[in-house]
């Protein structure tokens, strides 16, 4: 840098304007998806169909795309109908804040809570769903910040194994992402049960800090 | 008058990273910050004056620059912060120069009052003309023109040889130099 160091006002212009650095490719697949998505979509619904809209669509790509599999043990939970739950819209209203834990919000799977964002990282809570998946109980709650959206959904029972993905180890447990066009995926085991974490317009590195926020105690 | 065409909007990426980069001083943040500026002008359909969607872009990616800072200074500081985690670019690049001379001068900028920020962004970085500029940031041109030269008189001061050599001689980080901390006052 100090050969190039601008000294003069002109100089300092002319080093701004020869910066010809190109966005990441993979935020041109974000903004490709998000103009499909809006164009493709009917005007002036509300929010919780627009979502399940963009689910559908970024769920058809995933399907193709996903090199992550899963071997479960005669399940038939797999991760793919796990990140289509989170993907969906919501069915109940956001659970609150548990008044005997600050840092969880008032709904759980099988003692498996989910996180209570919003003082700490700005996520609230705007809605949640359950579904039941060959016998499992499958729960998703819904958090926004802005025009950013997340699904975190648990699964009841013992976490099939999955393999693939990008793994990442925080705090003695693995963290598998998958970046596809318009959402990224984050799975990983918490307290013996399967997580997914699906994000749309959010990095890599905010599902991290929030999917490994307070999840180091609850895993052996 | 006319309406926005959202498919149109793809070649302005490039360009409109580069001021979001400026703007925060990082490139994940820079991410966020292009794709909720355009997730707000693709939630509903819009119709533009004139014929520029750059300069329109311009004053999307402010405002929402300016509310996630207001957003943020809402929220409690806590140590932990929530971008604690990087992740890697995978992109080759091959010209790793022009890149590191992008994050030295990026960083610089976005070390700037909001102001200043904003000027430099808009007329340097995303190439809009003065009068498309201060439409974009809602103020006179004669303000812009202000804003834009103290901008660009600090960031040069910011790689000026002589300070750069003073403060490494005396063993000191790099730090803003004090002409950073002053107060516009031509409003």
């Amino acid at each position: 840098m100090s050969d190039r160091t601008p000294p003069t006002e002109s100089e300092l212009v002319e080093l701004v304007h020869s910066i010809d650095e190109r966005a990441p490719e993979r935020l041109h697949r974000r903004i490709d998806a998000l103009i499909a998505e809006r164009t493709s979509a009917p005007r002036g619904r509300r929010a919780p169909l627009r979502l399940g809209l963009a689910g559908a669509l970024t769920l058809g790509v995933i399907a193709v795309a996903l090199a992550v599999s899963l071997a479960g043990g005669g399940s038939k939970l797999t991760l793919r109908t796990a990140v289509a739950l989170t993907l969906r819209p919501a069915t109940a209203p956001a659970p609150a804040q548990d008044p005997q834990d600050p840092t969880a919000l008032a709904a759980d799977v099988e003692g498996v809570a989910f996180p209570y964002w919003e003082d700490r990282f700005g996520w609230r809570s705007t809605g949640a769903r359950t579904d039941s998946v060959d016998g499992r109980t499958v729960r998703t709650v819904f958090y926004a910040r802005g025009h950013q959206w997340i699904g975190y959904a648990i699964a009841s029972g013992s976490a099939p194994r999955v393999s693939g993905g990008i793994a990442r180890t925080r705090g003695g447990t693995v963290y598998r992402f998958l970046a596809e066009d318009g959402s990224r995926v984050v799975t990983w085991r918490r307290g013996g049960h399967l997580c997914v974490v699906s994000g749309h317009g959010v990095s890599d590195a905010t599902l991290m800090a929030l999917a490994s926020w307070d999840t180091g105690t609850l895993d052996a | 008058m006319r309406a926005l065409d959202p498919h149109s909007l793809t070649q302005h990426v490039d360009r409109l990273y580069r001021a979001a980069w400026a703007l925060c001083g990082s490139r994940e943040d820079a991410e966020d910050l292009v794709q909720e500026t355009f997730a707000r002008v693709l939630s509903r359909p819009r119709v533009l004056r004139g014929d520029d969607e750059l300069y329109y872009l311009m004053r999307v990616l402010r405002n929402t620059f300016l509310t996630s800072l207001r957003t943020a200074s809402r929220r409690p500081v806590t140590a932990a912060a929530i971008e604690d985690v990087v992740a890697a670019d995978p992109r080759p690049t091959s010209r790793p120069e022009q890149a590191y001379e992008a994050q030295e001068l990026y960083a610089t900028i976005a070390q700037l009052p909001d102001n200043f920020r904003l000027a430099i962004v808009a007329v340097d970085v995303l190439g809009l003309s003065y009068k498309e500029a201060a439409l974009a940031l809602r103020v006179r041109e004669a303000t812009l023109t202000t804003r834009l030269f103290r901008a660009r008189k600090q960031v040069a001061e910011r790689f000026a040889p002589n300070d750069r050599e003073t403060q490494q001689a005396n063993g000191k980080a790099r730090t803003p130099p004090e002409s950073l901390q002053v107060k516009e006052h031509h409003e």
